[in-house]
């Protein structure tokens, strides 16, 4: 085989990133680069410009922009000050109490919206500060809130297993978004034991308990924000609508949700809606560049070439998922996890379906794996978030998290080595 | 760059977007050996299946542009490009499976496949890809009446949606991959394709229903770029098209096997199969061919190939 | 002049959006309570999404909010720091140049020439293409201002 395209994009790809270039043109340059190696030059820049734009061309993409605004409006639109409210009456007396109200937020959070990064900048900034109240450090209410944020990625509705979905040729998103309930869940409740050990240890005060009349009256008010939960996960699994239109019915709902509690208006709606495209440009910028890559390596076979040599070095299959996870999370310390997925699904998808895994499970397990990237240096989008939000340093935030990466090791090493807790709940849905 | 690039060695680059098992492809993978074997090594063909490089109106561009060599598509993706083969999309156009030979390998077939020229694409031949009928979750389709309120996913075609529409269903356009869903959680009561795309998209899981009418004869078409066909020697161009000649009567001995199995296989599955009068069915799509009343042009070839 | 296109191409983005998310619950509605689904949706929503995705990508260049990996840069010294800066900027112009306008304007051109129309809207495909080489503009533009402008 000829390994010149190989080199050329893995050589600009890397030296591209190390000087600094945006992930995104890395991509896009790098693949414009391998083109040329077989392609004449005016074909090359003009199929470049295609797969740019047709790589957008995607109705199930739609659900990205949609699930990005709705998480803003529930941020502005006071869904989210509520969520936190009820889950504060729920376990805020346990040991770590405020900590599992992080957690515990986030996953509901998680439940309703598509994206890490709004759920860490909300929980952050109002839990917080009365984290530090209480007498917790700065850092373990960082940490907490870091790594429990990347639940509502796999507890859907979320983005980046859509972004899966197109990337592995279209295995079914209900599917998807059914199978990561449980991983989720559990990797959120590993992260629980873990902020309650700490705690204990660090002897962290405990809360006020609260009387069933306050758990009550902050349920119904949180009422109309769980709801939501119903509505999108109702709809989608009922047939009413189909994934990308429940994310249009959740921006509709969040919308109307806003307005009733008198905090979005005409006035702030514009921002809003700036904000969500900016935030989805960068995303599908990524996506363009992606499947100019993907399209540059199918052309000179590359996924073959690198599925076949990783064939090769065992074909115990326990073996290979193992390097691949490693692989996967080498990645995820350097790389954006929407880049990642994309690159990484066409290569090793064929691998592991050759091993008779199901593009589901395959599908919860990158994700998990990748999740665990975000929060770690130097890349790490929903690390700087929750860094930023407390207002400390990565380099402190460190100590905390290694215990909280340890439970979210665990987990994924559950998912990966039993199907079942993906595989189950999409197969009681005929899915 | 390698060794085997400085040969005088003419690969051809194809790509298409269905599976490896499926005849069209299995007929290509010949198509290579046979183009090899020809042309004594000078030129062969390399494949890119399952849609790769792209969707099949994607590929078509990449073709334009130049980056790629040939590709397969339906005819109702070329609708876009060479607008006279929109006439395929018309319903009962042939009178049976002879007939649609006949035209298709006869001067019209030609004229057509020479028709996109002019928009930088040639085509080369044509594979069976069978009729369309109607499949549907609920109940069978004996009859037009049958179809009255039912939303029948279509591809996104102006005629398909015609068709439907006078058959007196609603049509309502999804993207194939997302039809399995769509299609168990009730978002459209059923679609309509050939026997081996019901059974390979599983979709006779969710669809217990498949009614034989018929309706369309969509052709799929293998073509390739003017600017590679213009580059080939004319030897070179003899070799491929023998080759993609020698093709064509080995995927419809394919298909006809694979459409035979699709249908006992379905069955196998709890689907029922139903056989409804046709002729019911072709009264009632008369108005698809209304719209073609005023444009001389399309009207003066579907007589012809009414009459051939 | 930045401020006047920022302003500009925000108000698009805005009016994109919006526009998207009145179509999808369009098609909703006129599919469940109508029932008559609409033909046209789907395929607005993805061109929608093809010039916010490639038209944000000029927004988000010009306020410099594309992810990079800056270990290295922020271990190098000062001048050095500058330098790649310059040479990061001037390989975005090239790509933005290269692909984007000159590819981007083939692109239109061969879907503009060959007469190629959308399936549902019957609109030329050029027009969806044409986001392509203008947000290479855009994208240029504020690059060149970028560079001008380096500390
Ligand atoms: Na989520
Ligand atoms: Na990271």
């Amino acid at each position: 085989m000829d390994y010149i395209p190989i080199l050329v994009l893995v050589l600009s790809f890397v030296g591209l990133l190390s000087i600094g270039t945006p992930v995104a043109w890395s991509i896009s340059i790098s693949s414009v680069l391998t083109m040329l190696v077989s392609i004449p030059a005016l074909p090359a820049f003009t199929t470049v410009s295609q797969r740019m734009g047709t790589g957008l061309d995607s109705f199930a993409l739609l659900a990205i922009p949609f699930f990005i605004l709705s998480g803003q409006l529930m941020n502005k639109g006071g869904i989210a000050h509520r969520l936190i409210a009820f889950a504060k009456t729920l376990v805020g007396s346990l040991p770590g109490g405020l900590a599992l109200i992080n957690v515990i937020g986030a996953m509901l959070m998680g439940a309703i919206a598509g994206s890490a990064m709004a759920s860490a900048s909300a929980m952050g900034s109002i839990l917080g500060p009365e984290m530090e109240k209480e007498g917790y450090s700065k850092e373990f209410g960082a940490a907490v809130n870091i790594t429990s944020a990347t639940t509502g990625l796999i507890i859907p509705p979320s983005n980046v297993l859509i972004v899966y979905s197109l990337a592995s040729g279209g295995v079914s998103i209900a599917a998807l978004f059914l199978a990561g309930y449980i991983p989720g869940i559990i990797t959120g409740l590993f992260l629980m034991l873990v902020a309650m050990f700490w705690a204990k240890k660090k002897k962290y005060k405990l809360g006020k308990r609260s009387s069933l009349k306050d758990v009550f009256k902050t349920f119904i008010d949180a009422v109309p924000s769980l709801f939501l939960l119903i509505i999108v996960i109702g709809g989608i699994v009922t047939g009413i609508f189909t994934a990308t239109e429940a994310s249009a019915i959740a921006v509709l709902y969040t919308l109307i949700l806003g307005f009733a509690y008198k905090e979005i208006s005409f006035k702030t709606l514009p921002q809003i809606l700036l904000d969500s495209a900016s935030t989805t440009a960068v995303v599908m910028l990524l996506i363009g560049a992606s499947m100019s890559m993907s399209w540059v390596m199918s052309f000179e076979n590359i996924p073959q070439s690198i599925s076949a040599s990783l064939l090769a070095i065992s074909d115990n299959p326990i073996i290979i998922l193992l390097i691949i996870n490693l692989i996967l999370l080498f990645v995820g310390i350097f790389m954006d996890m929407t880049p990642a997925v994309l690159i990484f699904t066409p290569i090793f998808l064929p691998v592991v379906e050759g091993l008779g895994m199901d593009p589901i499970q395959f599908g919860i397990i990158m994700v998990l794996n990748l999740c665990i990237g975000l929060c770690t240096p130097p890349v790490g989008s929903v690390l700087f978030v929750g860094v930023g939000v407390a207002e400390t340093t990565i380099q402190k935030v460190m100590k905390p998290l290694l215990p909280l990466f340890l439970a979210m090791v665990v987990a994924l090493f559950l998912v990966t080595y039993f199907p079942q807790l993906t595989l189950w709940l999409p197969s009681v849905f005929n899915l | 760059f390698s060794c085997s690039d400085t040969s005088d060695v003419e690969t051809i680059k194809l790509a298409h977007s269905l599976d490896v098992n499926h005849s069209v492809h299995k007929a290509m993978v010949k198509m290579g050996e046979d183009l090899a074997e020809i042309s004594g090594g000078k030129m062969q063909l390399e494949i890119y299946p399952s849609q790769q490089l792209g969707t099949e109106r994607e590929c078509i561009e990449l073709l334009q542009i130049g980056s790629l060599d040939m590709t397969k598509v339906s005819v109702g993706v070329m609708e876009n490009f060479a607008p006279r083969m929109k006439v395929f999309g018309l319903p009962y156009l042939f009178r049976d499976r002879a007939h649609a030979f006949e035209v298709l390998d006869g001067p019209i077939g030609q004229e057509l496949l020479d028709e996109g020229t002019k928009y930088w694409i040639k085509g080369m031949c044509y594979y069976d890809a069978g009729s369309r009928s109607f499949y549907t979750k609920d109940k069978p389709i004996n009859s037009p009446e049958d179809l009255k309120g039912l939303k029948i996913r279509v591809m996104e075609s102006v005629t398909a949606m015609d068709m439907v529409k006078s058959l007196g269903g609603s049509p309502t356009p999804i993207s194939w991959g997302e039809l399995y869903t769509s299609l168990q959680q009730g978002v459209v009561d059923g679609a309509e394709n050939n026997p081996p795309s019901f059974y390979l998209s599983r979709h006779y899981e969710v669809c217990k229903y498949y009614s034989l009418d018929e309706h369309t004869v969509l052709p799929d078409v293998l073509i390739i770029g003017t600017h590679v066909w213009d580059r080939l020697s004319e030897q070179q161009k003899k070799w491929l098209q023998q080759a993609v000649d020698q093709s064509v009567s080995y995927q419809r001995e394919l298909w006809a096997e694979a459409e035979k199995e699709a249908l006992e296989e379905v069955q196998k599955a709890g689907v029922t199969v139903v056989r409804p009068d046709k002729s019911s069915f072709a009264n009632d799509v008369e108005g698809v061919y209304e719209a073609y009343s005023k444009d001389d042009d399309m009207k003066d070839l579907i007589n012809r190939i009414k009459n051939n | 002049m930045r401020k006047k296109i920022d302003k500009i191409l925000g108000n698009l983005l805005i009016v994109i959006m919006g526009v998207m998310v009145v179509n999808v619950i369009w098609q909703v509605f006129t599919r469940f309570v109508v029932g008559t689904p609409s033909s046209f949706t789907d395929e607005l929503a993805r061109y929608l999404m093809i010039w916010l995705g490639i038209l944000g990508a000029a927004y988000v260049s010009g306020r410099n909010m594309h992810v990079a990996i800056d270990v290295l840069p922020q271990k190098a010294s000062n001048k050095t720091q500058k330098y790649l800066k310059l040479v990061v900027y001037v390989l975005i112009i090239l790509f933005a140049l290269f692909a984007m306008v000159i590819g981007g304007c083939r692109l239109v051109y061969i879907t503009y020439v060959l007469d190629q129309q959308s399936p549902a809207l019957q609109i030329p495909l050029a027009f969806v293409y044409l986001a392509i080489p203008v947000s290479g503009l855009l994208i240029i533009y504020y690059k060149i201002s970028d560079i001008i402008n380096i500390e």
